[in-house]
């Protein structure tokens, strides 16, 4: 509940203007229903009434009319308005909710980044987001402006009718709304809750069983896991027939209020006319009036069966929400203007822990790497090279001991101006669907001269001009380019930014001898000047570098 | 199983074969809807009897109208309850009856779908198939609705009054008409959201699974950016899909209106006695004119509901397209059922003669000795997958045979054979879970001599919580070399007698390679049979004999 009030305050925050007007349309578009329906019911019986005695010619047939023909364009006028407003308003709000979720996924602590599974993160950015609509469109304001009608109708049925009738009517719509939102809501969140684990439960065991059926097949496991795929889907099953079951319930406990109601103010108004209290056409207003008065009802079921699913979905947000520190984007400092300084990489007495546990990986090590020199960093799999890369890069904490970049502490590097400075080519690196261009222009424009200069040191400039230059199209994940090309592509990538301090791990992955040895000596030419760290696996790496660094 | 007998069937045949499974509950259902809709005249009748006595001066009863009223209601609630439930059953039962399809294919098949991967199969089976469910649920009972309701409330308008019977009549299939106009204008802007909803998906998963690469070249700021503006466009097209369905619901409001209004207009100079026709034989009764009134919106009802459905129809013939599609392709059947069973007896010893791969290039003869040694090489596309595909009966041969411990491999006895192999693929899958689950997959062994032969406690040591450390989709958290040291204990946890490995030193450093080696022929070598494919010669120079089969 909590989770769903921050997440319609941020929209209210987001839309305020929109979301008002929107919710005054609504409350217009109510009353002028149960309006439009009073008058209707009133105008026919008090005709009927001046036909009976006679005095159909002197009865005011103008008025009424008028304003019926008035109620019935200007409630569909509105709700037309209204609907157009607040569904602009809900989805520009969840516009700006799907960026700033997206900020924090790009600026989450680095060991968490990698371990955002795309599907699961998309999940959250359209599913999740989407089901918050109903947040404003079908939850707060329809109970807002269903509540709001209900007492002016009460006002205006005291006036006109009589204060029993208005009791009756209103009173019994308001304590009915609200008996069964918060009854049928209670009893559908945990619901909603097990139904959500149950169909991710489903989910993920079935795309287990697809994606390792081989595995599972040898080791004779593949009919254990079908087993298990069909447990949880009729656990899914099941929960949500209950959650169906909830949903009819709360349905026809409304269409039973509604009628019940309507009977209520039926009955009233035939006692309070043959008592002489009122007239029969204003027994009729109060008949008609209770009748359309069940639409501000409505909504309950939809926001009763989406209120579970809302709830989990704002908890999600929620706590992506509470993160800390979206993107900055303004540069703090910008410290290559500084003639004096020095560009060292500087490393004492360093000690890193591997990810999420307290066991050192590498202990007190110490070294310095000056511009233009270039470090090999070697050992076997597992010894902190890649460990190592990241912590330089700002994205692995420092257990003790230090680093310094171009003279200052790495903790007080201010995340943009680092990125600028210095750059990591990691082991994997994912490519996305677009052309060559948009690949080497991810992080910002490069002139094509440049980039073909760049493409050319990474012995690419033959292959991208084959296969049709820089608006040559790659597929998702760098489909159309063999391995060793999406390898030289992501250099490339990475050259591109112009780092001062280049990091890259087992850059020649998946390259031969000779083209490593070419596309190494093409990186130095194109930055002379950088400190270059490489996570060495190879031999050319290896021979490449000024100094070989071993971790044991 | 259904496998469709005609592939390019049309939409309607399609839906009805889809939704054959809940046929009668759809029968119940829609019959029960309609009921509870044709309850409403009937209480239409008790109150226009109620307001005819009260304004002839009559006696009414309050009670008895009141509960007459209360009980119809009540009952109508019931109906519709029971409707939605028979509707609810009936959706329930296709779509666990597509999904157990599924289920029991993806089990079966031996390869991937050229359908989509286990993500897009999953999705298909979990939240594309929900889609289904309103389509059931609500536009099939009010489409039944419209072809009744509208029917016996235009012969009831007739009975007592020709003039509103026929401003019924004439209003009343201008709606369709005008609803057909806007679903062509629907259909088109639906299906541009639908393409930019794609755009905007496939933008996500791809940066999505880029994000750390996004973070270490500072290309947060220029992502947020294009993200931004794609949202923006698709809330446009999704505004443009909002306006035509409210417009078209404004306008059918507003026939019903004007058809209401029109009805209302008649009803009441007629009661003034201003007009005199339209009735028959005279002028019309009070009670008649309240009744005639109170069935005037119920005749356009249906009609409103189905316009208010009319995208569930629309989102179901997608999803049904998506189902056929699916099961267009067969694919390839697995030997056996994956289950357990009691191992086949006969020496470790198999022979493939006259395979082809599944592309159709021929193998060599091979036969392999029980205890042999053996690597299979040649280029990539040779068939040194297939073949051990085929050894381990995961795929049928087409032409020729497998001999399997001197007995042909077959549909009975694949699983027998496979409890005695061990298995290392080339790319692992792990299940979602942890370590230990990943290394037993629910079988019984020795987990620690596992543990000591695949040199795996190094690897656990550094994990956060060793054997109980969750795993992700592609083994979150373990390294190449460590994930493969993970399989090869898996592989031996069972103590097969015949081990299939592929490429397992592919991408692992020296030292890591040799480690797996080293693990791999410590075990083989009390008499195991060991069948490697390999690209790595070092490995291939340590088995007793190397089969070449890109000599064929």
């Amino acid at each position: 509940m909590k989770a769903l009030w921050k997440i319609f305050r941020f929209i209210l925050r987001d839309q305020r203007s929109a979301m008002l007007r929107g919710a005054a349309l609504s409350l217009v578009v109510l009353a002028m229903g149960a309006a439009l329906l009073g008058l209707s019911g009133w105008f026919i019986t008090a005709a009927a009434a001046a036909g009976l005695a006679g005095a159909g010619a002197v009865f005011d047939v103008f008025r009424p009319s008028a304003m019926v023909r008035f109620l019935a364009l200007g409630r569909a006028a509105a709700r037309y308005g209204e609907r157009m407003l607040t569904h602009d308003a809900t989805l520009r709000a969840l516009e700006t909710l799907r960026a700033r979720v997206l900020a924090t996924y790009l600026a989450a602590p680095y060991p968490r980044m990698i371990r955002i599974r795309g599907a699961q993160a998309l999940n959250r950015l359209t599913a999740d987001i989407d089901a918050l609509d109903g947040v404003s469109l079908r939850l707060v304001l329809p109970v807002m402006a269903g509540l709001f009608t209900l007492m002016l109708a009460f006002v205006v049925l005291w006036w006109l009718v009589t204060p029993a009738v208005a009791f009756w009517v209103a009173g019994g719509y308001v304590l009915a709304g609200i008996v069964v939102f918060g009854w049928m809501a209670r009893i559908s969140l945990p619901l909603s809750w097990r139904a959500e684990i149950s169909a991710q439960a489903f989910r993920t065991r079935l795309i287990d069983l697809i994606a390792a059926r081989r595995d599972l097949a040898v080791y004779g496991r593949l009919a254990a896991q079908k087993k298990h795929v069909q447990t949880a889907e009729t656990r899914h099953e099941d929960i949500r027939r209950q959650l169906d079951r909830r949903e009819r319930q709360t349905g026809a406990l409304l269409a039973i209020t509604g009628t019940i109601v309507t009977a209520g103010a039926l009955g009233l108004g035939i006692m309070l006319v043959q008592s002489g209290q009122i007239g029969p056409a204003f027994a009729a207003l109060g008949f008609f009036a209770a009748l359309a008065l069940a639409e501000p009802l409505a909504p309950v079921r939809r926001a009763v069966s989406d209120f579970g699913r809302m709830a989990v979905a704002a908890r999600r947000i929620g706590s992506d929400l509470s993160e800390p520190a979206p993107l900055t984007t303004a540069p703090s400092h910008v410290p290559d203007q500084n003639p004096d300084q020095n560009g060292d990489l500087h490393i004492t007495n360093l000690t890193l822990n591997r990810a999420g546990a307290s066991v050192p990986i590498i202990s007190s090590l110490s070294f310095t790497v000056s511009p233009g020199e270039t470090l090999a960093v070697t050992g076997p799999s597992g010894r902190g090279k890649s460990t190592l890369l990241l912590a330089i890069a700002g994205l692995h904490p420092v257990a003790t001991g230090h680093i310094r970049i171009a003279d200052r502490p790495i903790t007080d590097w201010a995340e943009s101006d680092l990125r600028r400075y210095l750059t990591l080519l990691p082991q994997r690196s994912a490519l996305m669907a677009g052309t060559v261009g948009d690949a080497l222009q991810l992080a910002g424009p490069v002139d094509d001269a440049h980039l073909w200069r760049l493409l050319s040191a990474v012995q690419l400039d033959h292959i991208i001009t084959q296969k049709g230059g820089l608006s040559a199209k790659i597929g998702s994940r760098g489909e159309g380019l063999s391995g060793g090309e999406a390898r030289r592509l992501v250099l490339a990538r990475a050259l591109a930014k112009n780092p001062k301090i280049l990091l890259l791990d087992e850059p020649t992955e998946g390259l031969d001898e000779a083209t490593s040895v070419a596309v190494l000596r093409g990186i130095r030419e194109v930055l002379p000047d950088a400190v270059i760290v490489i996570a060495a696996h190879k031999k050319p790496e290896r021979s490449f570098a000024d100094r070989i660094l071993e971790l044991k | 199983m259904d496998t469709p007998s005609v592939q390019n069937s049309s939409a309607s045949d399609r839906m009805a074969t889809i939704l054959a499974p809940g046929l009668r509950a759809r029968k119940k259902s829609a019959v029960l809807s309609v009921l509870a809709a044709l309850i409403w005249p009937l209480q239409a009748a008790v109150v226009a009897r109620a307001f005819g006595q009260l304004l002839a001066g009559e006696t009414a009863s309050a009670l008895w109208a009141a509960l007459i009223f209360a009980t119809l209601g009540i009952v109508r609630a019931g109906l519709s309850y029971l409707a939605e439930a028979q509707a609810q059953h009936a959706a329930d039962h296709i779509t666990a009856k597509i999904r157990a399809d599924i289920i029991a294919r993806e089990a079966i098949r031996s390869d991937e779908s050229a359908f989509g991967g286990a993500g897009g199969i999953s999705a298909l089976a979990s939240e594309k198939l929900d889609l289904l469910i309103p389509f059931v649920t609500r536009y099939a009972p009010a489409q039944a609705r419209v072809m009744v309701v509208p029917v016996v409330i235009l012969a009831l308008a007739f009975w007592y009054s020709w003039a509103a019977g026929a401003v019924l009549l004439i209003s009343g299939p201008l709606i369709p008409v005008f609803m057909a106009l806007v679903g062509m204008a629907a259909k088109e802007a639906s299906a541009r959201q639908m393409t930019e909803i794609g755009t905007l998906n496939d933008f996500l998963v791809e940066r999505l699974s880029a994000l750390a690469d996004i973070r270490l070249l500072g290309a947060g700021p220029a992502v947020l950016q294009g993200f931004a503006s794609q949202a923006a466009d698709l809330r446009r097209r999704t505004m443009a899909v909002l306006a035509v369905a409210f417009l078209s619901s404004t306008v059918l409001e507003l026939f019903a209106a004007i058809g209401v209004a029109m009805v209302a207009v008649y009803v009441g100079f007629s009661l003034l006695g201003v007009l005199e026709f339209g009735a028959w034989g005279g002028q019309l009764m009070p009670t008649a004119g309240i009744f005639l009134l109170l069935l005037a919106p119920e005749f356009y009802q249906p009609l409103r509901d189905l316009s208010a459905a009319w995208h569930d129809k629309a989102a179901a013939t997608a999803v049904i397209d998506e189902i056929y599609a699916y099961r267009a392709d067969t694919g390839h059947r697995l030997q056996g059922t994956g289950g357990q069973a009691a191992p086949l007896p006969g020496p470790a010893s198999v022979v493939l003669s006259g395979c082809h791969t599944l592309s159709g290039r021929p193998l060599p003869e091979i036969s392999i000795a029980p205890g042999e040694h053996v690597a299979l090489v040649g280029p990539s596309g040779a068939g040194k997958t297939s073949a051990l595909r085929l050894m381990a009966g995961l795929e049928v041969p087409v032409t020729g045979h497998v001999m399997v411990a001197d007995h042909p491999l077959n549909e009975a006895n694949a699983d027998r054979w496979r409890a005695r192999l061990g298995w290392m693929p080339q790319a692992p899958h792990f299940l979602t879970g942890s370590v230990q689950r990943n290394l037993t997959l629910g079988r019984h062994g020795d987990i620690a001599k596992a543990i000591d032969t695949a040199a795996l406690q190094k690897v656990l040591d550094t994990l956060p919580q060793g054997l109980a450390t969750q795993l992700g989709e592609t083994g979150g958290g373990l390294s190449g070399g460590e994930a493969r040291r993970l399989m090869l204990a898996r592989a031996i946890f069972g103590t097969p007698d015949l081990i299939l490995a592929d490429e397992p030193t592919a991408d692992l450093d020296g030292d890591t390679a040799r480690a797996v080696t080293h693990g791999l022929l410590e075990y083989a070598a009390r008499g195991v049979t060991l069948v490697i494919a390999t690209h790595d010669r070092d490995l291939a120079a340590q088995m007793d004999r190397i089969i070449d089969l890109g000599a064929v």
